[in-house]
C-alpha cells in the first residue's frame, strides 16, 4: 500500500515544492519589463506568477494549524505586540461602531483584538469584523478560535473565502468598510497594487486602510544584529519546530524582498489613498527600529 | 488624483479661526474639497494623516506658520518693516487660539525638559530671516547675523504684545523698529570711534618705536 504522504511538500513534483512558511512568499513583480512569461519571487528565487496563487493556498491548507507557532518563532512572539500596537493605534470603536474588513486575517488574530478593544475600551459591541482569507484551512482555524469566544455566532464576526486581489464586488460592495486591515499577509499576494486597489474600492470615503507588515530596519548596527538573527537563528529554528530548515529561509528571505517603507507608501499613493509625510510618525509607523512597520492610510 | 495630506492642511487653516488648532478643523477640512465629503473625518483617520494627539494640532499650527511667512511673500514688502506688519497682521484673525498653539509647541512630546523655547525661536527666527531677504537686506558677515539677530528680539517682543494688546501691536512693532534702528546706528557710531581711537594709539606706539 502506497502511504499518503507525509506533507504536500512531499506531495507535489519538483517544481511546485513549497514550503511551510510559504504565506511569508514575496510574490511581487520581478522586473515590469519581462512580460512573458511573468515571474515572481519566491524569497530570493524566481517562479512563474501564475503559479503562486494555488501555491500559496495549497501550502496553507497544511500549515493553517501551526501558524502561530511559526510567528511566535520567527518573532520570537513579539508579534503579538505589534498586532496589539496595530488595533491600539486604530482605536476601534472609540467614536462608534465600525464596520471593518480584515484581509488575510485567517487565523482572526487581528479582529478578535479588534473587537476586545472595541468590547473592553468602549463598551461597543457593534463593531463587525469581516474575516477574509484565500484559505479555507486558515479560515476554519479561525473560526475555531473564535467559537471559544463571546463573539460566536454573533453578527460581530463572519468569515470569507475570497482573494485580497479579486475580493468579489458583490460580496464586498464598493464603499462599505470604515476599516481595512492587513497583517503580515501582503507581502503573500502576487500582485500589491491589486490588493491596494482592492482596498481603496471597498473602503468608504474616509476610511482607513492599515498594513502590518515586516519592513527594513534602517539602524546599521541593529540591522546587523537583526541579518544575524533572521539567517542563522530563524532557519535553525525551523529545523528544531518544524524539521524544515528551507521554509524558514523563504521566511527571511521574503522579508528582505518587500520593499522598503517609503517605496510602500509609494505604491500605497498610487493606489489613490492620501497618506501623512514619508517619514516615521507620518505614513508609516517603524516597530522596533523597523523590523515590522504599520503603514496607514485614508481614502479621501 | 489623490489628494494629499498637504492639501487637507490647506483646507484647514481657513477654519482655524473658527475652530483653533484642534484635530477638528483638520476632520473638516473634507468637508471643503471640490467634491466634499458628507462627514467629517473620523479621529483615526486624522491620526493616520497628520499624526495621533497633540501631533496631529503640531502639524496643523507648523503648517499655519508656513502659511504667516508665504503671506509675508504675498505681501511684497519694500522693506523689513512692511514684511513683519504684514507678518503681524497674518496673526489677527487667529489671535485668541494663539497662546495655547504656542503653549503646545513648546511643550515637548517626552514630557522633558518641561519647557522647549526652540520651536518659538525657529519661528522667530524664520520671520526675522524672511524680512531681510524679501527687502534685500545686503549685509554681510557679522552684520548679517546682528540684523537678524536683533529682528528676532523686535519680532518676538511684538508678537508677545500682540497676544495681550492687539489694538497697539503694530504701533508697538513701529517703536521697537525705532528704537532698534537708533541702537543700530548708536552702536555703529561707537564702533567707528573706537576705530579712530585704535588707529590713533596705533600711531602714537609706532611714532615711539615701539613696533
Amino acid at each position: 500500500m502506497q502511504r499518503a504522504p507525509r506533507c504536500l511538500r512531499l506531495a507535489l513534483p519538483r517544481v511546485q515544492r513549497v514550503n511551510r512558511l510559504a504565506r511569508c512568499i514575496n510574490t511581487q513583480p520581478d522586473t515590469p519589463s519581462n512580460p512573458t512569461p511573468r515571474t515572481t519571487s519566491f524569497g530570493f528565487k524566481t517562479v512563474p506568477e501564475e503559479a503562486k496563487e494555488s501555491l500559496v493556498k495549497n501550502v496553507f491548507d497544511s500549515v493553517a494549524s501551526s501558524y502561530d507557532l511559526m510567528n511566535d518563532a520567527s518573532s520570537l512572539g513579539v508579534h503579538r505586540l505589534w498586532k496589539d500596537t496595530l488595533v491600539s493605534t486604530l482605536r476601534p470603536g472609540k467614536k462608534g461602531p465600525l464596520r471593518c474588513i480584515d484581509v488575510a486575517g485567517g487565523t482572526g488574530d487581528i479582529a478578535l483584538r479588534i473587537l476586545d478593544h472595541a468590547r473592553e475600551k468602549y463598551a461597543d459591541r457593534e463593531t463587525t469584523v469581516e474575516v477574509v482569507d484565500i484559505n479555507g484551512q486558515m479560515l476554519k482555524e479561525g473560526f475555531r478560535r473564535f467559537k471559544k469566544t463571546m463573539y460566536h455566532n454573533t453578527p460581530q464576526i463572519s468569515f470569507h473565502e475570497a482573494n485580497a486581489q479579486e475580493l468579489p464586488a458583490t460580496q464586498f460592495t464598493d464603499n462599505t468598510y470604515d476599516l481595512y486591515t492587513i497583517a503580515f499577509g501582503i507581502r503573500n499576494c502576487t500582485s500589491i497594487p491589486d490588493v491596494l486597489k482592492e482596498a481603496y474600492r471597498v473602503l468608504k470615503p474616509g476610511g482607513t486602510f492599515a498594513c502590518l507588515e515586516f519592513s527594513r530596519v534602517n539602524n546599521p548596527l541593529l540591522s546587523l544584529a537583526y541579518d544575524q538573527y533572521s539567517f542563522t537563528m530563524i532557519p535553525l529554528l525551523g529545523t528544531i519546530l518544524a524539521g524544515d530548515r528551507a521554509s524558514y529561509q523563504y521566511l527571511v528571505e521574503s522579508i528582505r524582498k518587500f520593499p522598503p517603507q517609503p517605496e510602500f507608501a509609494s505604491m500605497i499613493r498610487e493606489a489613490g489613498f492620501t497618506t501623512g509625510k514619508d517619514v516615521d510618525g507620518g505614513a508609516w509607523t517603524d516597530l522596533w527600529g523597523g523590523i515590522a512597520c504599520i503603514h496607514t492610510a485614508v481614502k479621501i | 488624483m489623490a489628494t494629499s495630506s498637504a492639501r487637507l492642511l490647506k483646507l484647514a487653516l481657513p477654519l482655524v479661526p473658527e475652530h483653533g488648532f484642534t484635530r477638528a478643523a483638520l476632520a473638516r477640512s473634507v468637508l471643503h474639497l471640490p467634491t466634499p465629503h458628507v462627514a467629517p473625518l473620523s479621529d483615526r483617520a486624522v491620526s493616520s494623516l497628520f499624526g495621533s494627539g497633540d501631533r496631529a494640532r503640531k502639524t496643523l499650527f507648523r503648517a499655519w506658520l508656513d502659511g504667516g511667512v508665504e503671506s509675508m511673500q504675498g505681501a511684497r514688502p519694500a522693506s523689513v518693516k512692511e514684511a513683519l506688519h504684514a507678518r503681524l497682521a497674518y496673526n489677527e484673525p487667529a489671535l485668541p487660539h494663539l497662546p495655547e498653539a504656542f503653549a503646545l509647541l513648546s511643550a515637548p512630546e517626552s514630557g522633558m525638559p518641561p519647557f522647549d523655547p526652540m520651536p518659538a525661536l525657529k519661528h522667530a527666527a524664520r520671520v526675522a530671516d524672511e524680512a531681510c531677504y524679501l527687502s534685500a537686506d545686503q549685509s554681510l558677515r557679522l552684520a548679517w547675523y546682528a540684523k537678524r539677530a536683533s529682528l528676532i528680539g523686535v519680532y518676538s517682543a511684538a508678537e508677545l504684545h500682540q497676544l495681550t494688546s492687539p489694538q497697539s501691536a503694530h504701533a508697538f512693532l513701529d517703536g521697537l523698529l525705532t528704537t532698534s534702528s537708533t541702537i543700530d546706528s548708536s552702536v555703529e557710531d561707537v564702533r567707528l570711534f573706537s576705530s579712530y581711537i585704535f588707529r590713533s594709539w596705533a600711531g602714537i606706539i609706532k611714532s615711539k618705536g615701539i613696533l
